[in-house]
């Protein structure tokens, strides 16, 4: 046999790519939550075992080795005790998986917060009914100094000057994938909501934003939501 | 144990029995269901593991006359029932032109209160048919239906209701006074009785 | 003497039934004796302990898949026999006809499931019922006289194959395609109900007939219908498969293996065939819910339920790596001498499938831990956060549908060698077709980003289908045309397959059933607490969504359930008599189909191995 077999040519592989998403990425960027590498590395294990099995001799070069040194057929010496290791380390490995699944702990769960859950009905087929002119788009600048900037920020940047002091951020609505893809009832109903009146997936106890219809007209709403638009350089989503 | 945990290990014990049948057993057929049930206890198993998230129903509301007291109240009602038990959002738009129906973008401001009820209880009896009263007539696919008789039966504090949304959506002030409201109980709602 | 058998084993069979019947409907009977409080409606029933949802779904979810069973099994039997009829290849009837005989039993099981449904939710949920039955009356009984229609059809078309044979096949034939016309309105007549759920229109008065018309014409019953009628070719094509590599691992002799080596064969193909235009159909579907109502339409892609979509990525994902490494397997297993010359290429289609499907499964909105959420700022990854949107997806799912294509161009010439004078010209036609595809798929898929989302919607995404489609529609019969000409270098062996082909071929069977309980699940649970999107709601306990975990136990319960049921009918008919099924005549064929792209080759015994 050329080389090393595929056994050890899958495993170095998986390797790499762990290592690759888990410190090489977060040189560059933000580094990826676990259940991603997960994913990508479950992704590479199905491509490598696809990949080996795909004829007789490959299958005998990608699974003998790991039947062989498993079942502890002709192998002595060091591999013989690295086997009894991992036989060993096994039901360890499951033990502690399901005791660590099952111990109460004081780190808060994995979250999966959408961030733009679906709006209610009621809010869906709105449109602004305040006509967008320059006087009326000034007037919302106004009022988003006024009530917005100190989170979302003077720029529409979501850098505010309290912007810091909440996780998770303010939104930046110069991001495309904010209010560009959003229309302006769907805007209407986070301002006027808020935070609580988010649905479950979106995570209600998470968003610190206040519900602005105690303070606000549904006038000086629609207002600003032009202002924002107009101020981030954005347009409103739309469907026809 | 939550339900979750229950859910896992018993997705556990199915994944094991298939792996101990896939190892020990050499009949055919009982191998090849071992690995279906490997297969979909492995799919139960990656499920569960995602964050769970039940959708609750919201509660279901009752327009409780007394305890209006603004305008803006009874608009939030009307847009509420506009969008869900009155059914108008089937057809009818607000502010596009994608609809089956007219557009009602600025209805409020267009026409009077009282139009608008004759619309929604005798819908028949004065027909535009271009809504814009501009270019060639316009014909709809849908006709539009009784809104005060089944099957969509809305009593007239909803059709007020109703309307008051409409005004307010068009930027207009709420001409509906919250004293023309029926008192709860079986009379006031006109409409209702030739059912 | 052998009729008598099969009658006898019916008998036995529906007696098992009513028992499983009567199982059922026990518990509903007691939910009866519970009385509505004096002067009201009664608006539910509940099943104590089990939960009448959770009744409906079990049923409701096996009478789906043995209905998308028997609709599917009819097209895949037609079109088998077409073929059998154009090639006077004996196999292709043969094997549709073995098919046909499954049909028979199941056919009755579906309509069994199909009245316990009827009575549970009658018995269940008499204010939907009595609401869905005031607009659609008229279309119940236009469903009766399909019924008729269709049962008479069937029967004639079992009963008269062999006396149908000869000269008049065309009338069987006729038959075939009156059985598959009965049988498509049978699927549109109940979905025309279901649609009308999830996106009604508004009813004015008007005839009864009227009423009915009005709601059957809702905004997705047209891209339900399609979605519908693809899906069940794909099920009847992977279930074929299934039941053929389960045969396959079973067959006790060469000659069995043979047989049963292409009929999975030929199975893997129908089901590949069908998936390939099946995300279209998919998508479209999306569109027209998007249309209708962004509400639900964001609880299903954005919201709610979008996790559902990533296990939806998954299962897909695992079916067209299945379908390929099935075509793989054929490649280096029956075509002798094939590896070295093909290692490569399937390599990087194997790359490229598991790109895209990493793309495909990586969501938008993360699961993360605090401390990782905090580090992205959110659940959105800066730099992965682009794969989440739909332009991403679209694009990797027209290049995943692209790789699955040429792998079966691949198997198709695997062992053949041009003579046609102008081989090299299309060759290179082709090469150029894929490629310049490749690039406007991509390229449309990075420009997507950059332009609103109902350009991207309804110009980007559109040309990217028509490319594929384009792709599809080209070089599949210039291939026909180069192999109709070709000579066959090395003889494809059948029978040789290793048991993990076998394996292959079942789990495809389980991702497409496992794919339509999810389906089932997504298109039940877009309508959050609705009965009737928007007009009735629901207010029984029962009308929250469950979360998707509990679900997808679900859903493997009832995928399990059905792939026993299917094992067990499939047992019965192999009971009355026909003891080999098809398996007894494959040595007589000529080498003859090597041209048709679902021969696949002429079979081989190979006699020597194994």
């Amino acid at each position: 046999m050329r080389g090393p077999s595929l056994a050890v040519k899958g495993g170095i592989l998986l390797a790499v790519v762990f290592a690759a998403l888990k410190f090489v990425l977060p040189l560059f960027t933000a580094p990826l939550p676990m259940s991603l590498i997960w994913l990508y590395l479950f992704l590479a294990t199905i491509g490598i075992v696809v990949y080996g099995t795909l004829s007789a001799e490959s299958t005998e070069a990608l699974l003998g080795p790991v039947f062989r040194f498993l079942s502890g057929e002709g192998i002595g010496g060091m591999a013989k005790s690295a086997r009894l290791a991992v036989l060993a380390l096994v039901p360890l490995l499951v033990g502690w998986q399901t005791y660590s699944g099952l111990v109460p702990s004081s780190q808060p769960p994995a979250e999966n917060r959408t961030i733009h859950p679906a709006p209610p009905g009621e809010f869906v087929g709105l449109s602004n009914p305040v006509p967008n002119t320059p006087e009326n788009v000034m007037q919302g600048r106004g009022f988003y100094s006024a009530f917005c900037s100190p989170c979302h920020g003077a720029k529409f940047n979501g850098n505010g000057a309290a912007s810091d002091g909440f996780n998770p951020p303010p939104a930046n609505f110069s991001d495309p994938g904010t209010i560009a893809m959003l229309q302006e009832s769907y805007l209407f109903w986070r301002i006027k909501k808020g935070g609580v009146g988010l649905s479950v997936e979106g995570h209600p106890w998470k968003s610190a934003m206040p519900r602005w219809e105690v303070e606000l007209s549904d006038d000086m709403i629609w207002k600003i939501i032009m202002a924002e638009y107009a101020g981030a350089g954005q347009k409103p989503r739309t469907w026809e | 144990m939550t339900e979750v945990q229950l859910l896992q290990t018993i997705g556990m014990s199915v994944v094991g029995l298939g792996g101990a049948i896939l190892l020990f057993v050499k009949a055919r057929f009982v191998r090849v269901m071992a690995f279906v049930a490997i297969v979909l206890g492995a799919f139960s198993l990656v499920a569960l593991s995602v964050p769970q998230m039940a959708s609750m129903p919201p509660a279901v509301e009752k327009i409780d006359v007394a305890s209006i007291k603004e305008k803006k109240e009874l608009a939030a009602i009307g847009q509420k029932i506009f969008f869900g038990k009155g059914q108008c959002a089937l057809c009818h738009t607000i502010g596009s032109s994608e609809g089956r129906c007219p557009d009602l973008k600025g209805v409020g401001a267009k026409l009077t209160r009282e139009f608008i009820y004759e619309s929604l209880t005798q819908p028949q009896a004065y027909v535009y048919k271009d809504y814009e009263h501009v270019g060639q007539a316009k014909f709809f696919p849908a006709k539009m239906p009784y809104i005060n008789k089944k099957p969509i039966g809305l009593n007239n504090n909803e059709i007020l209701a109703v309307i008051a949304f409409l005004q307010s959506m068009s930027g207009e002030e709420v001409t509906i006074n919250l004293s023309e409201l029926a008192a709860p109980g079986p009379a006031g709602s006109g409409g209702r009785k030739d059912l | 003497m052998e009729h008598m058998r099969n009658q006898k084993s019916v008998y036995a069979y529906a007696a098992l039934f009513l028992v499983l019947a009567f199982a059922v409907a026990m518990p509903v009977g007691l939910a009866w004796a519970e009385d509505a409080p004096a002067g009201a409606a009664t608006e539910y029933r509940d099943i104590p302990g089990m939960g009448s949802r959770n009744l409906i779904w079990i049923v409701a979810q096996q009478h789906l898949l043995l209905a998308g069973f028997v609709l599917g099994v009819p097209i895949f039997a037609w079109v088998c026999e077409i073929v059998g009829v154009r090639t006077g290849d004996q196999r292709y009837d043969k094997l549709a006809k073995e098919f046909t005989k499954l049909l028979t039993s199941s056919y009755a099981t579906t309509a069994l499931f199909g009245g316990i449904l009827l009575f549970l939710l009658i018995g269940l949920y008499p204010k939907l019922m009595n609401y869905l039955s005031d607009v659609f009356f008229p279309s119940f009984l236009v469903y009766c006289a399909l019924f008729l229609l269709e049962t008479a059809t069937l029967y004639l078309y079992w009963y008269g194959w062999d006396a149908m044979q000869g000269s008049k096949k065309g009338l069987h034939l006729f038959l075939g395609f009156l059985l598959n016309v009965f049988a498509f309105f049978i699927m549109v007549v109940p979905n025309s109900w279901a649609t009308f759920q999830a996106s009604p229109v508004v009813i004015a008065e008007g005839s009864m007939w009227a009423k009915a018309w009005t709601a059957t014409w809702n905004p997705t019953w047209w891209p339900v219908n399609i979605h519908r009628l693809i899906a069940n070719v794909v099920l009847g094509g992977y279930i074929c498969g299934a039941y053929a590599g389960l045969k396959y691992l079973m067959a006790q002799n060469a000659e069995e293996r043979v047989h049963y080596d292409w009929m999975g064969y030929v199975g893997n193909f129908i089901g590949v065939f069908g998936l390939l235009p099946l995300p279209f159909a998919g998508y479209w579907l999306m569109r027209e819910i998007y249309q209708y109502n962004q509400q639900m339409g964001i609880t299903l892609m954005g919201g709610f339920l979008s996790w559902l979509f990533i296990l939806q990525a998954m299962l897909i994902g695992i079916l067209f790596v299945g379908s390929n490494y099935y075509f793989w397997l054929g490649i280096m297993h029956r075509i002798p001498g094939s590896e070295a010359r093909y290692r490569r290429p399937i390599l990087t289609m194997l790359v490229i499938l598991l790109v895209c499907l990493g793309v495909w499964m990586t969501p938008h909105s993360l699961v993360a831990s605090l401390e990782e959420a905090r580090k992205m700022g959110g659940t959105h990854h800066p730099l992965l956060g682009v794969f989440g949107v739909m332009s991403a997806k679209m694009t990797v799912a027209n290049l995943m549908i692209l790789v699955t294509f040429m792998s079966f161009i691949m198997y198709w010439r695997a062992g053949k060698e041009e003579t046609a004078r102008w081989a090299k010209v299309a060759k290179a036609g082709q090469g150029v077709i894929l490629g310049i595809a490749v690039i406007v798929v991509v390229v449309l898929g990075v420009w997507g980003y950059f332009v609103p989302a109902i350009t991207r919607i309804n110009y980007f995404s559109t040309t990217q289908v028509l490319v594929v489609l384009f792709v599809l529609l080209t070089v599949t019969p210039l291939t026909g045309l180069l192999m109709k000409s070709a000579r066959t270098t090395t003889e494809m062996v059948w029978g040789v397959m290793p048991a993990r082909a076998g394996y292959a071929l079942v789990l495809n069977a389980v991702m497409v059933i496992l794919l339509m309980t999810l389906m089932g699940y997504a298109r039940s649970s877009s309508r959050v607490h609705w009965h009737v999107y928007g007009v009735m709601q629901d207010t029984s306990q029962y009308a929250y969504s469950p979360a998707l975990g509990y679900a997808a136990a679900f859903m493997a319960l009832n995928t399990f359930m059905f792939c026993m049921l299917v094992a067990f009918i499939f047992w019965v008919a192999t009971l009355g008599g026909e003891k080999k099924g098809g398996a007894t005549d494959t040595a007589s064929v000529k080498g003859k189909g090597a041209t048709s792209p679902a021969a696949g080759g002429a079979p081989v015994p190979a006699t020597g191995r194994q």
